[in-house]
């Protein structure tokens, strides 16, 4: 081969290989139905394999009850999923129904791929069936209809009951220095046994943002907790320096070193393998924990998130659901589907895997009302105390913001930057955003 | 030298640089024979048009837009805008020099790891294949798989690397891998070594194996040792190979971001970040403007290594 020929053969493969990467964002696949019955495509986002086995499980039941509606799941991996979702909306086929998460209906509604299921929701008997809080979420600020929840996601502080017994204490943290004290206490690198499993790695910042809520919990703006009332964000707030720095300490003192780098995985499978006392996470974790081969039943509980000084933790709700696509030519049995999906069984789904429910009548299920879920209903008995906040996750600059934040938490942990100037920084950040 | 002589790649032989013994018949060229090439070439020509070409004049396309996941309604031409956002920022500059770490950390060791095995795969020993099949395992996993794999073996607390070190008496307090940027990036190198071992290995071995038996023999009898023999023969022969293996490695190791999202998410605090691994975190914000603009960039730096490389190694031929 010539030189030159070479040159510009290997250019174009380079050139190729890097470009062609985010180019590749559209596809198509196809949505069937015909000969006098319906074939619905359905995607979800959250895939892992015993979910979809609990979901086919739900579909086969929605088959034997709607003879003539065939339901074909689809079940990309996690890590593509929404990509995959987004090839299939913009293409305009492959998906009837589909998995909507908070972070996702902004995009997918704005861009005119979602259904407004409003007008179908309004016929629906079964809509005042669910809960407050699902009733809420269903509906957009626009007051369109594009998902309806199938659970919630909600922190609560995992604990070992064993550890803070040996250590002293008599019943788990309450508030954010309590977990402090109790987590340095039971520290002892030597016996690799840490108090706090600490999130530093991806999404670690959820966690700085609960502490700073809890903290400004007496003047959070309930309807957008990143400000407080008067408009300021919760960054600027006189109480964030205090809480920025209890959860630091936190750090510092009772947590692993290397979890500067933990993510979700590590700091479940430090609780998990008995080498943390403290977990702060979402549900579906008593699910992996119940499992777990080293922790027995009597050495781990749940307890309610955690107060600032004022007594008050703020809950920011995260929660996905079922729509319908824009473009489905099947949209009658696609709603048929997502409201079957939103009724009795969504009680399945919600406790196979661990979220919290929202049909109202859940509530009284023995099931969420004792063990690792009894801190559930204790938060949701005290609504004054745990408040319920909505958290500014559709805006389009959410994932930018989550990259940012996460990566000044590590530019704290690893001494690069301080407490003073990660507020700063998080402050100036919102109000430029909110400025527009 | 006799030895050097006898080395000289076959294409330079006198015997093969002349004509074939036999005069080729130039066939005529009708419409008819130019439609049949054309048949047989389309499927081929129609692939690389669809999934090479439209991909890449889309992505250059939106390099020039505000092409925002969160609203695909409005995707006005912004010029230049996406580039100069991207060339105002000082991370850009950081995971440049990041980049260039990872590509001389990973390859130099590959290149000699990989060399090393393909010495000992040519010769001939009992379980051979099944040596080699070991060694050519970990190019059949995928990046991404390797990445987390590499994330636990590196964990400070549960991982086996600090497991087998203690256990060694070669330290008494865990190493935090991940945690420390210096220590990161080093960790991500060793797994990106570990992978790329074999595609050097498996190029090297069969350029190895081209080598003839009678030079290697001639040499011997004419008092070469090994190392000579690797040096002045081996080297010198393969050597069209080698270079032209490194540069399609920079080329992919530049790209090749998987390990690093597995393991670090380009943390702590973007110290392992390279420029197709940032690149990502634009496409997860649904930023495709961006992210494009930051693939063409990379493409002209992969143009101009590459020419440059190309350049030199031409200049020194002809020296």
């Amino acid at each position: 081969m010539k030189r030159r020929q070479f040159v510009l053969g290997a250019a174009s493969l380079a050139g190729a290989a890097v470009v062609g990467l985010p180019g590749c964002s559209s596809g198509s696949s196809g949505s069937s139905g015909g000969g006098g019955s319906v074939t619905l495509q359905m995607v979800e986002s959250l895939t892992n394999p015993a979910r979809s086995v609990v979901l086919k499980n739900l579909l086969g039941e929605f088959e034997a009850a709607n003879p003539g509606i065939k339901v074909q799941l689809i079940s990309p991996p996690t890590e593509q999923a929404d990509q995959k979702i987004q090839q299939m909306l913009q293409s305009g086929s492959g998906a009837d129904v589909l998995e909507v998460r908070d972070l996702t209906v902004g995009p997918f509604s704005n861009n005119g791929w979602l259904y407004d299921m409003s007008g179908d929701v309004a016929k629906w008997d079964g809509f005042a069936n669910l809960t407050e809080q699902a009733q809420k979420y269903a509906k957009q600020n626009d007051g369109k209809t594009y998902f309806i929840p199938y659970g919630f996601y909600g922190l609560s502080l995992f604990y070992r009951t064993d550890l803070i017994k040996e250590a002293g204490f008599s019943a788990p943290p309450k508030t954010w220095d309590e977990l402090l004290t109790q987590a340095s206490a039971i520290q002892d690198p030597a016996k690799n046994r840490y108090g706090y499993a600490f999130r530093g790695g991806k999404n670690g910042s959820g966690n700085v943002v609960a502490a700073i809520e809890a903290y400004v919990g007496d003047t959070i703006d309930r309807e957008n907790a990143f400000k407080i009332e008067g408009g300021q964000s919760i960054f600027a707030a006189p109480e964030a320096q205090a809480a920025v720095d209890t959860y630091f300490q936190l750090f510092r003192k009772a947590s692993p070193p290397s979890s500067v780098a933990w993510g979700y995985p590590e700091m479940v499978e430090g609780f998990n393998n008995g080498s943390t006392a403290f977990l702060l996470q979402d549900p579906e974790v008593i699910a992996t924990v119940s499992a777990s081969k080293v922790l027995k039943a009597d050495q781990w509980n749940t307890a309610p998130l955690l107060t600032g000084p004022a007594g008050k933790a703020a809950q920011p709700v995260a929660t996905s659901g079922w729509g319908v696509a824009q473009s489905s030519k099947n949209k009658e049995a696609a709603v048929k589907l997502v409201e079957f999906l939103s009724g009795d069984a969504s009680t399945t789904f919600a406790k196979e895997n661990s979220l919290v429910p929202i049909q109202k009548k859940a509530g009284d299920d023995d099931f969420y009302k004792t063990g690792p879920w009894a801190s559930y209903v204790t938060m949701t008995k005290a609504p004054q105390t745990y408040l319920t906040v909505v958290q500014p996750r559709g805006v389009a600059w959410w994932t930018e913001w989550s990259t940012k934040a996460d990566n000044e938490v590590q530019q704290v942990l690893i001494n690069k930057l301080s407490t003073g100037d990660l507020l700063k920084s998080w402050d100036a950040y919102w109000v430029k955003k909110w400025q527009g | 030298m006799a030895v050097t002589d006898r080395a000289s790649p076959p294409s330079q032989r006198p015997a093969e640089r002349s004509s074939p013994a036999l005069p080729r018949r130039k066939r005529q060229f009708t419409v008819r024979r130019g439609l049949g090439l054309l048949g047989f070439l389309a499927p081929a020509l129609v692939f690389v048009a669809i999934f090479t070409y439209y991909p890449l004049v889309r992505g250059s396309e939106m390099a020039f837009k505000q092409w925002n996941l969160y609203d695909l309604r409005h995707t006005p031409f912004v010029g230049l805008a996406n580039f100069k956002t991207l060339l105002a920022n000082p991370t850009f500059y950081t995971v440049l020099v990041h980049s260039v770490v990872w590509v001389v950390g990973s390859i130099v060791p590959q290149l000699l790891i990989g060399f090393g095995l393909a010495l000992l795969l040519r010769r001939r020993f009992r379980f051979r294949g099944l040596y080699q099949a070991l060694v050519f395992f970990p190019w059949a996993v995928s990046g991404f798989l390797i990445g987390i794999l590499f994330r636990w073996m590196f964990n400070g607390e549960f991982g086996v690397f600090n497991d087998l070190l203690r256990k060694a008496g070669l330290i008494d307090t865990n190493i935090a891998w991940l945690a420390d940027p210096t220590l990161a990036m080093f960790s991500v190198i060793v797994a990106n070594v570990w992978y790329g071992v074999t595609f050097f290995t498996i190029m090297i071995l069969a350029a190895l194996q081209s080598v003839p038996d009678e030079m290697l023999e001639a040499a011997a009898l004419d008092g070469a040792n090994k190392v000579r023999t690797l040096f002045h023969i081996m080297i010198p022969f393969i050597r069209t190979t080698l270079l032209l293996t490194v540069l399609l490695r920079v080329i992919w190791v530049f790209n090749f971001p998987e390990i690093i999202y597995g393991m670090t998410g380009g943390g702590p605090a973007e110290q392992t970040h390279i420029v197709t691994s940032w690149m990502i975190n634009f496409t997860q914000a649904g930023d495709y403007g961006l992210a494009s603009a930051l693939g063409l960039i990379v493409v002209a730096v992969l143009v101009l290594f590459t020419t440059f490389y190309l350049l030199a190694l031409r200049d020194r031929d002809a020296r």
